[in-house]
């Protein structure tokens, strides 16, 4: 469970997001939708805590972490894929995932983790030792999805996880997210441009513009409202 | 085999190992925040004036020497806080160089004030001057053989918890990215906390082993050392720990050998030529790795 009230969020004098408010239930899909710029990394970064904030309070299972390390919020659950798939590309695919694993709670023994991992994407068990960096862009994310999934987080947050693959890759990865969004129960919150194939997977929509939340509504409502013409 | 040759051979092995001690301090704080610690130096004074004067308050040597250590890891805590953390606010700033060192040179005066600037004599911790063992028919030191035990077991252990141990990782990753580190869960504020602590701490260790070997300390101790000990961290490699023993090695055997034979003068000097000619050969150092970074 995830809810933001009234947040804004301000890098100096840009103001990247005023008064947004979002509720996110367990087990349930959230889209972010929204332009370049309209402040959907922001609002992740600030859930996270590496986003400075201004105003507004953030609650997880309705506990107030508004004031939290991003590391304490990590313990408490919290799991993000920032944008521009960012991973240690100096390090291998095996070192990336026992970092992610190693730091807060979790409720699966290493070998039973990692194993889990390479069920699912059976290439990262062929690619193992090899620098993160290296890799595909499909295979970094897949990197990224499981050491972001690898410790069960209560809440995911998703940033782009589309951009720059090829469509084939982008049907894996969502199929990927909505696999976990199923089976976890978690409180899954996907930012996303192209917001057809976000909506597909979510069950509830929030479109940003230029900071603040334009639109809400259930994904079928948005995807019905023809929402692509008039917000993105 | 000459028996000058040789005790300068030695000589530069111990002052090499201690600058290796120093480089290797230097590599802690840099891999995690990329700032270096310029007050070393007085660190290394501080950490061989205090446990003398803590001796001569009738504590035992052993005790002397762990009070000053933690001390030193005390003020390696304030280093951070105060002179590197708000320095490294704006990207890319450089300001902790102006602050360390002038950290260093405010210790270096609050020593002479303390302690006053005479030199004092520094106790015998494990072997006096007097203790040899026979090499090759030639008389060592114990203190040298110490001092060069010191620094390379103290270099495996770090080689070790960097390359074997889940810790370890997390100060790479922290060095990489320390944004994602920290939304992984790892605790960023608290390594690189703890990279200023054992930075310091290996500093006060240095400085005691080559106080051990002068005999004496003065509150302008210490300073050449961090010079030297930057040196070598640079010619063997910023970052890399084999880099610092070896780049200690060659600094202190080449300034030993070319004071020995040609001037004492020029021991300082030819440090520095040899600094100079590996960046311009060789940048990122005898074992650095060129940073690549792929977008």
């Amino acid at each position: 469970m995830l809810e933001v009230e009234g947040l804004s969020v301000s890098y100096g004098a840009v103001q990247a997001l005023t008064d947004v408010s979002l509720s996110a239930a367990a087990g349930s899909t959230t889209a972010v939708l929204g332009a370049n710029g309209a402040g959907k990394s922001s609002l992740l970064r600030a859930i996270s805590g590496i986003a400075p904030i201004g105003a507004g309070c953030i609650r997880l299972d309705g506990q107030d972490v508004t004031r939290l390390s991003p590391q304490a919020r990590a313990r408490h659950g919290l799991a993000h894929a920032m944008e521009g798939r960012r991973l240690f590309r100096q390090m291998n695919v095996e070192e990336n995932l026992r970092l992610a694993w190693s730091f807060g709670a979790r409720s699966t023994p290493w070998a039973a983790a990692l194993e889990d991992v390479y069920a699912r994407f059976p290439i990262l068990a062929q690619k193992s030792r090899i620098a993160s960096g290296l890799l595909s862009g499909g295979q970094q994310q897949m990197v990224i999805l499981s050491c972001t999934t690898i410790r069960s987080p209560r809440v995911l947050l998703l940033d782009e996880p589309s951009l720059g693959l090829a469509p084939l890759i982008v049907r894996q990865i969502y199929a990927f997210i909505a696999g976990f969004a199923r089976d976890s129960g978690a409180t899954v919150v996907i930012a996303e441009q192209m917001a057809s194939i976000a909506l597909q997977v979510a069950d509830r929509g929030c479109a940003l513009r230029r900071g603040r939340v334009a639109l809400t509504g259930t994904a079928t409502e948005l995807l019905r409202g023809g929402l692509a013409a008039t917000y993105l | 085999m000459d028996d000058f040759f040789f005790s300068l051979v030695l000589a530069g092995i111990s002052v090499g190992a201690v600058y290796a001690l120093v480089a290797l301090g230097l590599n802690l704080t840099f891999w995690t925040t990329r700032a270096l610690n310029f007050g070393q130096g007085s660190l290394m004074m501080l950490c061989a004036m205090l446990t003398v004067h803590l001796a001569a308050q009738g504590l035992a040597l052993l005790l002397a020497v762990l009070g000053a250590l933690f001390i030193i890891g005390g003020l390696g805590i304030f280093i951070e806080r105060f002179a590197v953390r708000p320095a490294l606010k704006g990207a890319g700033s450089m300001g902790w160089v102006v602050s360390t060192l002038g950290f260093g040179i405010f210790l270096q005066g609050v020593a002479a004030k303390w302690f006053g600037a005479q030199a004092v004599a520094f106790p015998d911790i494990l072997f006096s001057a007097q203790d040899y063992v026979s090499v090759f028919g030639q008389y060592v030191s114990l203190q040298y053989l110490v001092v060069l035990l010191v620094a390379v077991a103290l270099i495996l252990l770090l080689e070790l918890f960097v390359r074997k141990t889940v810790w370890g990782q997390a100060v790479h990753a922290v060095s990489l990215d320390p944004e994602l580190a920290g939304v992984q869960g790892i605790p960023v504020r608290r390594i690189i906390l703890g990279s200023f602590i054992a930075s310091s701490l290996l500093a006060g260790v240095a400085g005691l082993l080559i106080a051990q070997i002068g005999g004496t300390v003065d509150p302008a101790f210490g300073f050449d050392l961090v010079l030297l000990g930057f040196v070598a961290a640079v010619f063997g490699g910023m970052g890399s720990s084999v880099g610092a023993l070896v780049g200690g090695l060659v600094v202190g055997l080449t300034s030993k050998l070319v004071g020995g034979y040609i001037s004492t003068a020029a021991e300082h000097a030819i440090a520095f030529a040899l600094l100079m000619a590996m960046l311009a050969l060789r940048p990122q150092g005898l074992f650095g790795r060129i940073e690549v970074s792929k977008a």
